[in-house]
């Protein structure tokens, strides 16, 4: 079958240093990748595209880039999946990282963010003569995280990243919980304590874009939503993040549904007057619109059996990690 | 272009690289490592079924070694042997020290599964990814360690210096600038070379550079004949389909839906030693019991829980790269070139016969695998030697005074080298043909079965395509990223390893192991019971003998 | 067409503009609404922030009374909409966590089929499945001709696309631009229309959030769109109530997209009284889009 390439090359060292895009018309097999498609240009039709590639297995990562919008490896994307009758398909460097040369980021971004979260076993004391022991749940239950093949996908479209490079990203978060989930690790607290800073778990604006396009099934929101719950539980309440949370499950608890007027408040601290002050601008211009919430919530009928669910699963709390029934 | 100096430069980031690293660190030396894609990009992530040791209290290390004694068909030295097998449980603990989630039985200690040519199993693992897990923690410790890395840079040429290795010559491929990096110790763990052959399992960055970059420096090579054919590989593309799901249980069926391994290896079935699981398949195949060319790997009985927990990897493998769902279907499978036993030579500490110069990993051949390896033994290798090899280069800085070369001038020279390829007008004739020739040369020549007119027309082509090379161009001329040129400069590597592969397996004039000659076709102890050895001559590989160390095992009949 | 209804927190608290616009509109559509009221909140993505089995639990609540009176469940929220589904796959894969929430609805005498599941649709996904876009267009009185509508999704109707159906609807993902169009709206498609608006992060990093929503709307207006409607009453609060503050991160001077829920868009389709769908009730005036019709 033909197919045809839309590929942005960026050549650094030429003096039109605006990117652009070439056209590529190849005929490969039924099955062919993306991949297949992009080794089959460079080696028999322009030796100058560069790219990064391996294993051709979904293995090694290398070949994380935005094929039709959307960040994938290009072993793992069948040309069939993407287009019928020979149409169109766009190949882009991967997002969020600084381009090199055509489709090759610099990575050292990404990797100087999974460093900060010091991702290496962390344990008290000598180690035991022999392994560690420890139930088989809590290892297998590392294995979502320990897929991660580190590729970028994740980083590459998260919409937090778009705004804010100074996030840590689904992927060096979702390292860190490999470490908060392991029983064997000592650090903990110290761990959850970094990861609940500025630009931490926090930020994650809970878009689902990583666990979208990870081509190894790793959910790294999901990976954070469990770094949340740990750091509540652990007792890290001193930031917006956890205050919301918290505040948030309380005020259910409370009335069975949100009280969204005591929720930012709650959430800046019930002490810290100049945070809920923050709010005050913005309330002239919900009170005209007829949209400020009631300051005194409606409770649901059954509230009772509301709170009985939340203590339910307090009292049978398994911590993450632990053959718990994440 | 400047001068880098380090005590340990080690080429190749992947487990050997990155446990060498480590272990030199600890002994107090300077180390840094070299690495022409990121170390979680090494090939090492591959590897999906686990490692083999002797960890269980009612397991030996002595039964171990005689597996893999009698795996090598009895070409592997056994004091290589046992230092491997001796130290294997230390070391997977000290892995699990570090923080590999491998996979643990009810009372929560290490489980193993059974892996193929063993009596009993011991093989860890986590699910069907071992090597990743094991690869990607040990970054995580190079991390915690900060040891330095040249990541993406591509070596060109190994310095040997008064007749001692000092370094490497070496490029960042991100600006295309040439640095010489002196170091008193080379250690070489550039993997294998898978993509001499066509297809392989073996990942784009498997073109035995280490292997040629050593032979052309004067360092033997060894065992170059015996090239691994893994039993389940897909068609087409070659990917990998791990040993661990015949150690799960998996059947292997002919087009007829029989288990035909009762013919060739009656009591260990799928599980008999890979080179002889590979021939029974290729037989079944020659004699028209596959379809289209494969035979099939039926893990529909294993059921979904096994399979989710420890074989997911290759269910998503079997939907993506070849449309078929283990969990309802067979998948068919055929033997690939997957693993050389051979490589440079070295003695259990990991030295070469060049002082200074130490290779480890996929890239040495001790030889513990001799004509055959066992699956789950090449991660063992990888940490064992990477290990030794790291620690007896630091004693040798430590020991010995080595000045080191401080100017610039075998920079200059591979400069030369580079131009002059890059001056080279574009024809017709490309990169990639001339690669493509020789790795389908060395899949039909030089595969499972072998006999010595085709071996001998596979090198006559072998030379031929080296004329060629010579004249192949190259079209990028930028330095920025210059994958063109590189590409180029590593089909010379592959061209040397190809000529050194048909070279040694014409003169073995037996069957041993995963060399199986149709002209010769039993093994002959009285003969042939030594190594082949290669070195570097500019008329082409020079042969010669190795003897075959044998402390506790005399070698006897082989069967499963 | 009967449902159960679940409106959500917001639609009663800070956009109750959206709840009555929806039990308005959605009589004329032939759509009766039978309302959960005493439903509880599905957590919206925060409550399983604390404990993921207790966001599930919530939800298996409000799924077990749509299961009593036997009807499918209809939510006007992108994020009740993900968040329910995502309870669902997970109650259904995991029997023992389905087990363990039963448990705890057990002394209401709630019992959630996990097994069986619910149909649980929003709003925008019962137009074009169960009402069908055909019957809708014949039920326009005034064609949005001349009007410029981008959509707006919310993430949690989007993504993971496993567990929201798109196997087997797999144009899910653009059925906000076939209502456009089938109302006679002139669709707007723009960056940022598939993506996050910022709400969650908003009391946690206002600048990131507002940030977000400034992008979005910014390539509305400049691929001139004259509103945008969205399924989502969260959304809507970032890019309407927020409005105002998210102009200084804007990169279009004079910043100004209304914002329509979706029943609102579609009561002006219907001939309804712009009145009736408290469309005079956000914060970015919607005099424009009036204007237009």
């Amino acid at each position: 079958m033909q197919v045809n390439l839309k590929v942005r090359r960026y050549d650094p060292e030429t003096p039109e240093t605006e990117p652009s895009y070439r056209n590529y018309s190849v005929e490969m097999p039924e099955n062919a990748t993306v991949l297949d498609t992009l080794i089959e240009v460079r080696e028999y039709h322009d030796g100058t595209l560069s790219l990064r590639c391996s294993c051709r297995s979904a293995i090694c990562g290398s070949c994380a880039m935005r094929i039709n919008g959307k960040a994938r490896l290009a072993c793992k994307t069948q040309v069939g999946s993407l287009v019928k009758d020979g149409g169109e398909i766009v190949v882009e460097p991967a997002g969020n990282l600084p381009v090199i040369k055509d489709l090759v980021v610099d990575m050292a971004p990404f990797w100087s963010k999974v460093r900060a979260v010091d991702p290496w076993l962390k344990t008290d004391g000598p180690p035991p003569e022999r392994e560690y022991v420890v139930p088989n749940e809590s290892m297998a239950a590392l294995g979502e995280v320990m897929n991660c093949i580190m590729c970028g996908a994740c980083v590459s479209d998260c919409t937090v990243l778009e705004v804010d490079q100074s996030f840590l990203g689904p992927a060096a978060l979702a390292k860190a919980f490999r470490f908060v989930g392991d029983p064997r690790d000592d650090a903990q607290n110290g761990r959850l304590r970094a990861y609940s800073q500025p630009s931490g778990m926090w930020d994650c604006t809970r878009c689902n874009y990583c666990v979208e396009v990870c081509p190894k099934d790793v959910k790294p929101m999901e990976q954070i939503m469990k770094l949340r719950s740990e750091a509540v539980h652990a007792g890290i309440k001193n930031n917006n993040g956890s205050r919301h949370t918290l505040s948030f499950v309380d005020l259910v608890d409370t009335n069975g549904r949100l009280d969204e007027f005591r929720l930012p408040v709650f959430t800046e601290g019930k002490f810290n007057l100049i945070g809920q002050l923050s709010y005050l601008p913005s309330a002239p211009r919900m009170l005209r619109a007829g949209k400020m919430p009631p300051i005194f919530p409606h409770k649901i009928p059954g509230v009772k059996h509301v709170k009985r669910i939340f203590k339910y699963f307090e009292q049978n709390r398994t911590k993450a990690g632990e053959g718990s029934l994440h | 272009m400047a001068v880098f100096q380090h005590d340990v430069l080690i080429i190749g980031a992947g487990l050997a690289g990155m446990r060498a690293g480590l272990a030199a660190q600890a002994e107090g030396v300077d180390v840094a490592i070299i690495s022409k894609v990121h170390p979680v990009r090494s090939h090492s992530n591959a590897a999906q079924g686990g490692i083999n040791a002797a960890v269980d209290v009612d397991d030996t290390w002595e039964d171990h070694a005689y597996d893999t004694v009698k795996g090598s068909d009895y070409l592997g030295d056994q004091d290589a042997i046992e230092v491997l097998c001796s130290e294997a449980g230390g070391e997977v603990i000290t892995m699990e020290h570090m923080g590999v989630i491998f996979h643990r039985d009810e009372t929560g200690h290490l489980g193993s599964r059974a892996f193929g040519g063993q009596q009993r199993a011991r093989t860890y693992f986590v699910g069907d990814i071992t090597g990743q897990a094991l690869l990607h923690v040990m970054y995580e410790q190079l991390i915690k360690h900060g040891l330095r890395i040249y990541e993406e840079w591509f070596v060109l040429d190994l310095i040997v210096e008064d007749g001692m290795s000092k370094g490497a010559v070496a490029m960042d491929i991100r600006t295309g600038q040439v640095h010489v990096i002196a170091a008193k110790t080379v250690i070489v763990a550039t993997g294998g070379a898978g993509r001499v052959y066509e297809p392989s399992t073996n990942a784009l960055i498997c073109t035995g550079d280490g292997i040629a970059q050593a032979y052309r420096a004067g360092a033997l090579c060894m065992d170059m004949e015996m090239v691994q054919f893994h039993p389940t590989t897909l068609k087409g593309s070659g990917v990998l389909i791990t040993e661990g799901a015949r150690g799960e249980g998996a059947y292997l069926l002919n087009g007829a839906g029989e288990r035909f391994m009762e013919k060739y290896a009656p009591n260990m079935m799928e599980l008999a030693s890979r080179d002889v699981v590979s021939r029974a398949e290729q037989t079944e195949i020659n004699e028209g019991r596959g379809v289209d060319g494969c035979v099939f790997l039926d893990m529909r009985h294993l059921g979904m829980d096994v399979i989710r927990e420890r074989l997911w990897q290759i269910r998503e493998i079997g939907i993506d790269f070849a449309g078929v769902d283990i969990v309802t279907d067979p998948i068919p499978i055929l033997p690939g070139m997957h693993y050389i036993m051979g490589g440079i030579k070295t003695d259990v500490w990991g030295r070469t016969n060049i002082p200074g110069l130490y290779a480890a990993g996929e890239t040495a051949c001790v030889s513990v695998h001799g004509a055959n390896r066992l699956g789950a033994n090449s991660l063992l290798d990888t940490i064992v030697f990477g290990k030794r090899s790291g620690m007896d280069a630091a004693v040798r800085v430590r020991t010995e005074n080595i000045t080191l070369p401080s100017d610039d001038r075998y920079a200059q020279a591979a400069e030369k080298k580079l131009a002059a390829i890059l001056a080279k007008p574009m024809t017709e004739d490309r990169i990639a043909h001339v690669r493509m020739e020789m790795g389908r040369t060395m899949n039909t020549k030089v595969q499972v079965f072998r006999q010595e007119d085709e071996i001998k027309s596979a090198l006559d082509d072998i030379k031929a395509l080296k004329k060629r090379y010579e004249t192949v161009g190259v079209e990028s001329k930028g330095k920025v990223f210059n994958t063109d040129l590189l590409f180029n400069v590593e089909l010379g590597y592959m061209l040397d390893v190809a000529e050194m592969v048909c070279v040694s397996a014409i003169e073995r004039k037996e069957s041993r192991g995963a060399h199986t000659r149709l002209d010769f076709p039993t093994r002959d102890d009285a003969n042939w019971l030594h190594h082949i050895t290669c070195s570097y001559s500019a008329s082409g590989p020079q042969l010669g003998k190795a003897p075959v160390t044998i402390t506790q095992w005399e070698p006897e009949e082989r069967k499963y | 067409m009967r449902y159960a209804f679940w409106p959500g927190c917001v639609s009663k608290g800070a956009a109750p503009e959206l709840y009555q616009s929806m039990v308005r509109v959605a009589p004329e559509l032939g759509i009766e609404l039978e309302e959960l009221y005493d439903g509880n909140c599905t957590g919206a993505g925060v409550i399983s922030e604390h404990s993921m089995e207790t966001a599930d639990a919530l939800n298996a609540r409000n799924f077990a009374m749509a299961q009593r009176m036997e009807l499918p469940l209809i939510n006007i929220c992108s994020t009740c909409q993900g968040v329910q589904s995502l309870a669902q796959d997970r109650m259904r894969k995991r029997p023992e966590l389905a087990a363990q929430v039963n448990a705890s609805l057990a002394d209401e005498g709630l019992f959630y089929d996990a097994e069986k599941g619910l149909e649980v649709k929003n709003f925008l996904w019962v137009l074009v499945e169960d009402l069908g876009l055909d019957k809708l267009k014949s039920m326009v009185k005034k064609p949005l001709t001349g009007l410029k509508v981008g959509p707006f999704y919310g993430c949690y109707i989007l993504r993971p696309e496993n567990i929201l159906g798109m196997d087997e609807h797999n144009e899910r993902d653009h059925y906000l631009e076939y209502v456009i169009e089938a109302l006679g709206c002139t669709l707007i498609t723009y960056e940022g229309q598939d993506k996050c608006c910022g709400f969650p992060i908003l009391t946690i990093n206002k600048k990131n959030s507002l940030t977000m929503a400034a992008n979005h709307l910014s390539s509305a207006q400049e691929e001139g769109a004259d509103c945008l409607v969205t399924p989502c009453p969260l959304c809507h609060l970032n890019l309407d109530a927020q409005q105002p503050d998210a102009a200084k991160y804007a990169s279009v001077n004079g910043l100004e997209v209304p914002i329509l829920h979706l029943p609102q868009l579609i009561g002006l389709a219907l001939g309804m009284d712009p009145k009736e769908l408290r469309v005079d009730r956000h914060v970015v005036s919607t005099r424009k889009v009036l204007a237009n019709l």
